[in-house]
């Protein structure tokens, strides 16, 4: 995987073996690396392992931390009963209904802004600023401003009424299908600018000689992006994909401050996390959520391998 | 680029505007207005009467009143907020950049045995997703007694994978050379870190510094889990609380409310957005 390919691509190392260096004074380095080193591993086994361990178990109990003497052992009963559920399947369902949207769309502007930003002559740092800002807005923020603006007697929904293509205010929060494509386009407004900066560095990286040469073949502007834009941009892309679906599938903040905690009366917008919230400090059943949270960490492992695998067969 | 090289430069006195160039900035112009749209809309309703805010959603205000700004701090207790909200940010700023900045200065230039290990281990805990840890530590903060207390958020953030991950990046390219000259000369790491690292590496410690300021000062989720009293609530959640109770007629409070807290990350951001930008700049799994 990829971790391993950084590892080792490492420069040969010179530091250590100087000759100049005695075995004491090389101990007395080293000492110091692990004291550096120190602080985080401390801090990741504590608040990394052990939680690992301890989420592990906790799904074999039914426990809630307000009255943890009646803990009781259930065995594999978090786990039939998670894998049973329908609200988690709704939840899921939910989930990647927002992120089939949301992904395509995000990355798809950002390709085309930084493609568009790239063809300008002048001015691309007063729009590469611009379309940076909506990042740095918080997830309550963006809901409060964004659900205002597609509110029902909002400005975003004044205008589609002006212009005929609506008939009356919709009251969208409370529609089976509604909430999740709207929320995917009120988070494209505010993650865009992400797949921007980084598909910009990308483009930016692409020699131009491979488009000189291509010119000199007579092929097209269509043909060179397709042939040599879109494949030169391959690394950004895939890490974009693999980032975006690892985050996007735990959406919680955006649900939270919109919905109530079940995700509306039709749980139209019940996400994983939320319906894991919900469980552990609404029902206080610390055990099931663990169990939720390991089930859905699972789903994203294996989503993130079959990428990766995908990705190294398609480029041998 | 294909179309000017094909044209015969003699023919032509006055150099035409082609047309992809119009297209490219007419578009580029329609993403910067639905960009800024919700920008300049929090602007404009933060000084508009809340009357109008709801009857009247897409017209200019009638008249501008401040009365926005100086309701928030009555009724929401805003310095209270950006207080406990600068506690948190500043201290995982300053704990979370020179603690991954020594773990990232012993995975770069000292060679102890084990090192390699530690590294790809740390690449490797970059695909868990977070949400495995959630339940477990909350309950292990709630056996700590921490559950209330801004250590439940600062201790476990006070160094991260990802930005040990980007200073190492960084500081693999300051040269061997310099470092072992500080080492002839008998200083131990320590002083070689802070003396010559820490200057050199400055972009890349800047660059991690608004990271974690950002990620700190913009967390919804952290604070909501563990400050369950008033009085240590921060901005995000202070916004949670003044959506749903806001009476309509002071509407304008909650615009001055959201345009406050997102103002300092947009000044930090114009006085260092070069630095912000090489954050996210080159990030891919090659």
């Amino acid at each position: 995987m990829a971790n391993v390919t950084v590892a080792e691509r490492r420069p040969p190392d010179t530091t250590g073996t100087r000759r100049g260096l005695s075995l004491w004074q090389n101990m007395h380095r080293h000492f110091w690396g692990y004291v550096f080193i120190a602080p985080w591993v401390v801090l990741y086994i504590v608040f990394g392992l052990y939680p690992l361990v301890l989420s592990f178990y906790l799904t074999f109990f039914d426990y809630s931390f307000v009255a943890p003497e009646s803990r009781a052992f259930v065995g594999v009963g978090n786990w039939l009963k998670g894998i049973l559920d329908p609200l988690f399947w709704k939840s899921l369902f939910n989930i990647v209904y927002n992120q089939a949207i949301f992904i395509v769309l995000k990355n798809g502007l950002g390709l085309l802004t930084a493609v568009l930003v790239f063809r300008a002559t002048w001015g691309g740092r007063i729009f590469r600023t611009i379309y940076f800002l909506p990042v740095l807005t918080s997830t309550m923020v963006l809901m409060i401003v964004g659900g205002y603006l597609a509110s029902p007697t909002g400005p975003v929904q004044s205008m589609l009424v002006n212009a005929g293509i609506t008939d009356g205010p919709v009251f969208w929060t409370f529609n089976r299908w509604l909430p999740m494509p709207i929320l995917a386009l009120i988070n494209t407004w505010k993650w865009f600018g992400i797949s921007f900066v980084i598909l910009l560095a990308g483009l930016y990286s692409i020699s131009p000689d491979l488009y000189d040469a291509a010119s000199i073949d007579g092929a097209g502007e269509w043909a060179s992006f397709r042939y040599i834009t879109l494949p030169q941009l391959r690394p950004q892309l895939f890490f974009l994909l693999v980032v975006d679906i690892i985050n996007g599938l735990q959406m919680f903040t955006e649900v939270f401050a919109l919905f109530d905690l079940y995700g509306g009366a039709d749980n139209q917008a019940l996400t994983p996390v939320l319906y894991l919230y919900a469980q552990a400090f609404d029902r206080s059943n610390m055990g099931y959520a663990s169990t939720l949270g390991l089930l859905l960490a699972i789903l994203i492992g294996v989503i993130t391998v079959l990428q990766f695998r995908f990705v190294s067969a398609g480029s041998d | 680029m294909s179309e000017i090289s094909a044209k015969p430069v003699l023919t032509q006195p006055r150099r035409r505007i082609p047309w992809s160039t119009i297209i490219i900035y007419a578009l580029l112009l329609i993403g910067a207005i639905v960009v800024l749209y919700p920008f300049i809309y929090m602007l404009m309703n933060s000084v508009k009467p809340g009357r109008e805010i709801l009857h009247q959603p897409t017209s200019l205000p009638s008249e501008i009143t401040f009365s926005g700004y100086t309701g928030v701090f009555e009724r929401l207790n805003m310095g209270l907020l950006f207080r406990n909200s600068l506690i948190l940010a500043i201290s995982i700023t300053v704990l979370n950049t020179l603690l991954s900045s020594l773990a990232a200065y012993a995975i770069a230039k000292i060679p102890f045995p084990g090192r390699n290990f530690i590294f790809s281990f740390m690449l490797a805990t970059m695909m868990i997703p977070g949400i495995l840890f959630l339940i477990p530590t909350y309950v292990l903060m709630f056996n700590l007694g921490w559950v209330g207390q801004y250590h439940a958020l600062i201790v476990p953030a006070a160094v991260t994978v990802f930005n040990i991950f980007l200073l190492r990046q960084f500081m693999v390219t300051i040269p061997n050379e310099v470092v072992e000259a500080g080492r002839l000369d008998g200083a131990n790491e320590l002083t070689i870190f802070l003396r010559i690292i820490m200057p050199l590496a400055r972009p890349a410690l800047a660059t991690v510094a608004i990271l974690n300021f950002m990620a700190s000062w913009n967390d919804f989720f952290g604070p909501l889990l563990y400050l369950n009293t008033p009085d240590k609530w921060t901005v995000q959640l202070g916004l949670l609380q003044f959506q749903s109770s806001v009476p309509g007629e002071n509407a304008q409070q909650i615009w001055a409310a959201t345009t406050l807290v997102t103002l300092p990350l947009v000044l930090i951001f114009f006085l260092l957005q070069d630095q912000f930008m090489k954050a996210f700049a080159n990030v891919t799994f090659k």
